[in-house]
Parts: C-alpha cells; sequence; structure tokens
C-alpha cells in the first residue's frame, strides 16, 4: 500500500532542519536569543553553536575514540588521557523523551527517557556519531536499568560502579578501584597505555576549563547582574559536546567581555529583580524551561546546584605528587567526595553547599526543580524544605518534566513567587 | 579604603598566592641549617625548644629539644624531686610552652629538623617516581595513639629511674631510641652515635633498640610520608598544650564543599581536615601545621592559618588555580 502511495507521490525524507525536533531546539534558541535585550556578545559563539548542531543538525567532529557518558560521575580527565573524547549523553529534548517512553514506565524522568530515545534514534542529534563505549555510572535506579536497555541498542556498555554512600572509608576505596577499572576499560577501548603525561596534560586542560568556568560563576555574583542564567546554563550545556579547548577560550572571551561590563557598570536586570538560585533536575538544551520562565517574568538565576552547569564544572582537583597512582585516586576523590547528588543516602552537603551560595550569590529565594519521577530529587525536597523554611529562605517547588504543556501554569507559579521575593525585599529595606 | 589598607590588601592577595611548596622547601632548608650549625656561630636558643633540635649533635646545635633536659629532670632521686628544686621543672616547661604557643605544630612542619629530614626522604622517593604508601582507616585509628604510650613511657621510665626502680642505663629513654639522636649528629660529622654500648644489658638493649629505630625511620619515611611524626611523644605533648597556642589552623565548614583536596595532600592522612565541617579549630593531634591543606584548599577563606586571631595565610581560589596549573604542567 504504501509502496503503491510512493509511487505516485514519492515521499521524500524531511530534512532535519524541518524536523520536529528541530523545530524544538530552534522555537527555544529564538527565545533565548530574540526575546531578551543586550545579550553579551561573546555569547554568539554558543548561540551559533546551538544553531548549527541542534537547528540544523550538523555534525560535531571528534578525535580518537568517542566515549558517551550518561552522568557526570564519569571521569573526563582519564578519557581524555586515553586520547579519546568524552560526550555527555544527557538529553534534554522532549521530542526524544516521548521516543525514550517506550522504554520505561509511563512515571520516570524525563532526563532518563529523552536519553535512551536519543539512543535509540537514528538522526541522534547532537550528530555525534556512534560512542564506541557509553559509560553509565550506577547512580539513580532509572539510570542503572538504563544499562541494559542501551546495551540492547547495540552500544558497548561499562556499568562505573558508584557507591550510595559517600561518608564511609569503604566508600573512598571503592569507587578508587572502580575508577581504575574505568582506566583499564579505556586502555582495551584505545588499545593505548595511560601516561603521567598525558594524565597531567589531560587535567591541566580540564582545570583551564574549570578556571573559565569559575571566572564566569563569579561575575554573577555581582549585582545587579552582568549575565542571565539562561545565557550561563547554555555555555555550561555546550561543554557537553564542544570541544573543550574551543568552549575555554570561548568562555575566557565571555569572562573579559563581562569584565568590561563589570568596569562599564553594566546591568543585564533591573536592580530589583529578585535573585534566584537553582537547584534539582538539571535544565539541558533545549528544556530550559524554568530558567527561561523564571528570567520572562523578570527575575535573574543568579547561580545553580545542577549537575548540568555547577556541580559539573565546580570541584577542582588538587594532587599531592603528580605520580600516575596519586593522580588518578585524586581525581577519584573529587568525583566522588563533593558531589551533591541526590541518590546519597545523605544530603548534609547539598543543604550545605545550597545555603552557602545563598549567601555567597545574595540570593533572595530558590527554586527546586524536580522532574516527576525522578524520585531521589522529589524525596530530597522535604528535608531541603526545611532546612530553607529554618533559614527564612523563600523557596519553590516545581515538579514537572520535558512537556511544554504545563508553561502557562507554571508562569503563574513563578510571578507569584518572585513578586513575593520582591515584597519581601521592600519589607526589608 | 585607605591607603594602608589597599597595601594590606595587596600584601595578603600576594601572600595567599604564594608557591607555597617552594616557600616551605627554603623555609625549612635555612631552619635546619640553623639548628644544626647554628652552634657553629655559637647561636644558643636554650635548652627548652619543642622540637628536635637534637641535643647529642653537640657542636652544631643552636639550641636543645626539651624533651633532653625533661627526661633527666624526671630521673632525678625522688627525694630532690618532690623537693622545691623541682621548681626549675616548672619554669622548664613554662619556657618550653612559651615557645610553643608562637607557632603551635608549626614547629613541626616548618622548622623540626627531624620533620625536614623526613620531607627530604619523601623528595627522594617522589623523584624516583614512587608512590607513597598509605594507612588503612582501621590502623590509623590504632597507630594514632602510639605517641601517647611514648609519651607516658618517656615520663615513666625516668620516674622509675628516679626511685631506683629501672637501671639508669635506660636514661633518657625517649633520646636513646630517636632516630635523631643518631640521624642529626652525622651532619655535623659526627657518627659517634651510630655504636651499641655492651657495658651492661639495659645498655645493649636501649642502644640496639635505637638503631633498629633508626633504620625503620629510614625505611618508614622512605614509603610513607612524615612516617615518624606519626609517633612522636613530642607531637603528642604539642597537642595536649595547644588551646592556649597563637598560631592556630581554622576552618569555615560552611565553605567546605568537603572535596577532599586538603585530604589528598595531607602527609599525615587526617581525614577530619576534609570531613569536619563543625570544628573551627581543625588542628588534631597528628597534625604538623603544614599548612599544605590550605595551599590547596579551593574555596576561599574555608581554611587559613591565624596569628592571634589575624589571618595570615587563607585558601583562595586563585591562589589554589596559580599553584595546581603550575604544579600540573611542571610536575612537582
Amino acid at each position: 500500500m504504501a509502496n503503491e502511495t510512493s509511487g505516485v507521490i514519492p515521499i521524500q525524507p524531511v530534512p532535519y532542519a524541518r524536523s520536529r525536533q528541530a523545530g524544538e531546539a530552534q522555537t527555544v534558541l529564538d527565545h533565548i536569543v530574540d526575546d531578551f535585550q543586550d545579550n553579551p556578545q561573546a555569547m554568539q559563539y554558543f548561540y551559533d553553536l546551538f544553531r548549527r548542531v541542534y537547528c540544523h543538525g550538523e555534525a560535531v567532529p571528534h578525535s580518537g575514540k568517542l566515549v558517551g557518558t550518561t552522568c557526570i560521575q564519569a571521569p573526563e580527565e582519564l578519557i581524555y588521557a586515553f586520547g579519546a573524547t568524552p560526550v555527555r549523553l544527557c538529553n534534554g529534548s522532549y521530542h526524544y523523551d516521548q521516543r525514550g517512553a517506550d522504554f520505561m514506565p509511563a512515571k520516570s524522568c524525563s532526563l532518563v527517557k529523552a536519553t535512551l530515545g536519543m539512543l535509540s534514534s537514528e538522526t541522534v542529534i547532537p550528530k555525534l556519531g556512534k560512542p564506541d563505549l557509553v559509560v553509565n555510572p550506577t547512580t539513580c535506579d532509572q539510570k542503572k536499568k538504563a544499562s541494559a536497555m542501551i546495551e540492547g541498542m547495540g552500544y558497548a556498555v561499562h556499568d562505573l560502579e558508584f557507591p550510595n554512600v559517600k561518608e564511609s572509608e569503604a566508600a573512598r576505596v571503592y569507587w578508587r578501584r572502580s575508577v581504575r577499572e574505568f582506566a583499564s576499560e579505556l586502555r582495551k577501548l584505545t588499545g593505548q597505555r595511560l601516561s603521567r603525561a598525558k594524565l597531567k596534560a589531560a587535567m591541566a586542560m580540564t582545570g583551564r576549563a574549570q578556571a573559565a568556568f569559575r571566572q564566569l560563576h563569579n561575575f554573577r555574583r555581582q549585582a545587579p547582574s552582568l549575565i542571565l542564567g539562561k545565557d550561563a546554563f547554555l555555555v555550561t550545556n555546550a561543554y557537553f559536546f564542544d570541544d573543550i579547548e574551543r568552549w575555554t577560550a570561548a568562555v575566557e572571551k565571555l569572562n573579559a567581555e563581562l569584565a568590561e561590563r563589570q568596569a562599564a557598570g553594566f546591568r543585564a536586570v533591573q536592580s530589583k529583580a529578585p535573585r534566584v538560585v537553582f537547584t534539582g533536575s538539571p535544565p539541558i538544551f533545549p528544556n530550559l524551561k524554568l530558567p527561561l520562565l523564571i528570567e520572562e517574568a523578570g527575575g535573574v538565576v543568579v547561580a545553580d546546584e545542577t549537575c548540568s552547569a555547577n556541580r559539573m564544572l565546580y570541584d577542582m582537583t588538587a594532587v599531592d605528587e603528580w605520580l600516575l597512582g596519586d593522580m588518578v585516586d585524586s581525581l577519584a576523590d573529587k568525583y566522588l567526595k563533593p558531589c551533591t547528588c541526590p541518590i546519597f543516602t545523605r544530603n548534609d552537603d547539598r543543604k550545605r553547599r545550597l545555603r552557602e551560595l545563598v549567601s555567597q550569590f545574595n540570593a533572595d529565594g530558590v527554586v527546586y526543580q524536580a522532574f516527576s519521577g525522578c524520585q531521589v530529587y522529589e524525596m530530597e525536597f522535604r528535608s531541603v524544605a526545611e532546612e530553607f523554611n529554618a533559614a527564612g529562605i523563600p523557596i519553590l517547588y516545581i515538579e514537572t518534566d520535558y512537556s511544554p504543556d504545563d508553561q502557562g501554569q507554571l508562569s503563574t507559579r513563578i510571578e507569584a513567587f518572585l513578586e513575593s521575593l520582591k515584597n519581601r525585599k521592600k519589607q526589608r529595606a | 579604603m585607605t591607603a594602608a589598607e589597599s597595601v594590606l590588601q595587596r600584601v595578603r592577595g600576594a601572600v595567599n598566592r604564594v608557591d607555597f611548596n617552594r616557600f616551605r622547601f627554603w623555609f625549612q632548608l635555612v631552619a635546619f641549617v640553623l639548628f644544626v650549625y647554628g652552634g657553629y656561630l655559637a647561636i644558643d636558643l636554650g635548652s627548652k625548644l619543642p622540637f628536635f633540635s637534637c641535643g647529642y649533635n653537640q657542636e652544631g646545635r643552636a639550641g636543645v629539644c626539651y624533651l633532653l633536659p625533661l627526661q633527666h629532670q624526671l630521673g632525678r632521686s625522688w627525694a630532690m624531686l618532690f623537693s622545691v628544686a623541682s621548681l626549675v621543672i616548672l619554669t622548664g616547661f613554662l619556657t618550653f610552652a612559651a615557645w610553643f604557643i608562637v607557632l603551635n605544630k608549626g614547629w613541626c612542619g616548618f622548622v623540626c629538623p627531624l620533620g625536614t629530614l623526613q620531607d627530604w626522604i619523601t623528595l627522594l622517593r617522589r623523584s624516583l617516581g614512587i608512590r607513597f604508601a598509605s594507612y588503612t582507616h582501621g590502623q590509623f585509628a590504632q597507630l594514632t595513639r602510639i605517641k601517647y604510650v611514648l609519651l607516658a613511657l618517656m615520663i615513666l621510665i625516668p620516674l622509675g629511674i628516679g626511685g631506683g626502680f629501672l637501671s639508669p642505663d635506660s636514661s633518657p629513654p625517649f633520646c636513646l631510641i630517636c632516630p635523631a639522636r643518631m640521624l642529626l649528629p652525622i651532619f655535623t660529622g659526627d657518627f659517634s652515635q651510630f655504636t651499641i654500648d655492651f657495658s651492661s644489658k639495659t645498655a645493649i638493649f636501649m642502644t640496639a633498640l635505637g638503631i633498629s629505630v633508626t633504620g625503620l625511620f629510614l625505611v618508614g619515611s622512605f614509603v610513607k610520608k612524615r612516617f615518624f611524626c606519626f609517633f612522636c611523644p613530642m607531637s603528642a605533648l604539642h597537642y595536649l598544650i595547644s588551646k592556649a597556642a597563637l598560631f592556630k589552623l581554622k576552618k569555615d565548614g560552611s565553605k567546605c564543599t568537603r572535596c577532599g583536596d586538603c585530604y589528598a595532600v595531607c602527609d599525615m592522612e587526617i581525614k577530619e581536615i576534609a570531613d569536619d565541617v563543625t570544628r573551627p579549630d581543625i588542628m588534631t593531634d597528628d597534625c604538623t601545621l603544614c599548612l599544605k591543606c590550605v595551599a590547596s584548599c579551593p574555596e576561599p577563606g574555608a581554611l587559613k592559618a591565624t596569628f592571634v586571631g589575624i589571618p595570615i595565610f587563607e585558601s583562595t581560589e586563585e591562589g589554589f588555580i596559580k599553584r595546581m596549573n603550575k604544579a600540573c604542567k611542571h610536575g612537582k
């Protein structure tokens, strides 16, 4: 039947630029770029990058083997040291979220579903090429169970065993061993040996990227803000797949522009704009729904505690003796000890971190995003809310997913929240 | 901001960005030369020093470690010990304490010649590309008590000698087994401590034990950073009076991300430095106040060294990035 029809009216495959996912990306990107004034000029690099990769479906070239990671817990320095390129597979597209619904129960995390949807699709965007290895750290239940499914799609998968308690000595020892096993897995994959010089070079490269990120992070302390949170999220999102050195250079350029803005007394927002710390489930392009709603409503996201931005790049590694063993163990510690992921038994570090961000960045309130079905974030809200209520810091909890349907309702809630933050500010003044 | 304040701030900034390991290396070297060879320049800082400026290095020493006179004083006959004459023990202790409170355990991390010697052995190991050993959690918990046992023995044995219960050949007991007695005189060409005293059974035992401990010291500090400090009775004595010290290591737990960078560089494997976010006075009994933790902390103001409450050296992001980047590029 189909053949008969196509014999008469030949059905052309739709070019990517006209596909639904390109449309989704295009809409969000246009919104980010066009609906806000005074975007930093240096952001053009990132706007162009996302337009090329997400809207036009351009390929992202890489060198060496491609190692996909499903979590920030996979040490990228090791991957670089073996001459391979890491790429973060966590996906933010609603289109893939729907596709991935086939794999997971109805109430599951959009991020996991979208990642599965992307990996199972024929046209994977961003067009990175097929990863030679997918590293899946055993963090939350949904990611753990995704492992076998990803393998079922024909990918080579390495389960990077990750402890779910981090305070104990046993956890540290276990995780260090796990990282060493990952290194030997990479050795098998690449056929290369890990050398001191290569690991040092890789660590210097990541270190430079982190230093650039920290500088950007510090510029966001300025009140009124020099840059909006939507741009900062776009920058860190680009780190998922962009060439690390090019990314670092672009961020350094952005920092230089922010320094100029600071010197000129520039304001990206009104001086009364409520300052918000963003926490919880990670915003990943094109799902920047919540940060965008906050900033459209006149607020500004000044800092975040999410694994798509701050948690991914903030913590830096210290090494005492630059010998291979010490470097690998120090790296392992960096990926475990400061992590504030909700999959751990306790969340004291996360609460302390959030309190510190609120105070250091002079924030007026916190927005807590939990993807429906992300049980760990949903469960942790109770303790985080208790902490913030006791400290008298307003917090807004939003359960949502990648679907655009709830935008209207969410914008009402966010506007009300920001309004209350403004009133508090006024009363205090 | 006044001009003086801005100068002060610039100085602070420069101090916090300092290439800390290099600074400490040179500081230790100068201190080593001073206390091992200072005697030749007629420098004498007394006999109540709170670190191992070994009295057996008779020509070169610029002062004497307090443990030597302390053990001699405690080893007096009991009749004398419990008389007014023992006021000197009290004044001696006060002099020792006065020295101590200035630098706290910083004497260990920056001045002690035996500590410096271990750091040099560490440099040698590192240049050979051999990794350091570390204790497991359980081993640490047990071994950390040994210094208190040694401190107790160091006090009880002289008392036993003074009471006539033990042979005077075992005096001063700690010095006889201390590696500094054998190793520091070597630097002035004096190898005379490398002998076994055959005059009595006790003397044979103590001097043989001394040689064994020195052997253990050399091997131990090759595989383990600051191997001996972990067992040092001086370190235990320090800790007992450290509350009064003027120089302090402070931690602001609210700024700590518990990333463990400080623990990663700690020669003494002190876990509390990274994990404890409640105690502001973070110096533990094993600490040598070497301040490497402060230099390797990326969180501004999370760790700081203070003198009478005034911050002297503070962790900063800028300092961290500079130090780690440099080390990463050139390798140290």
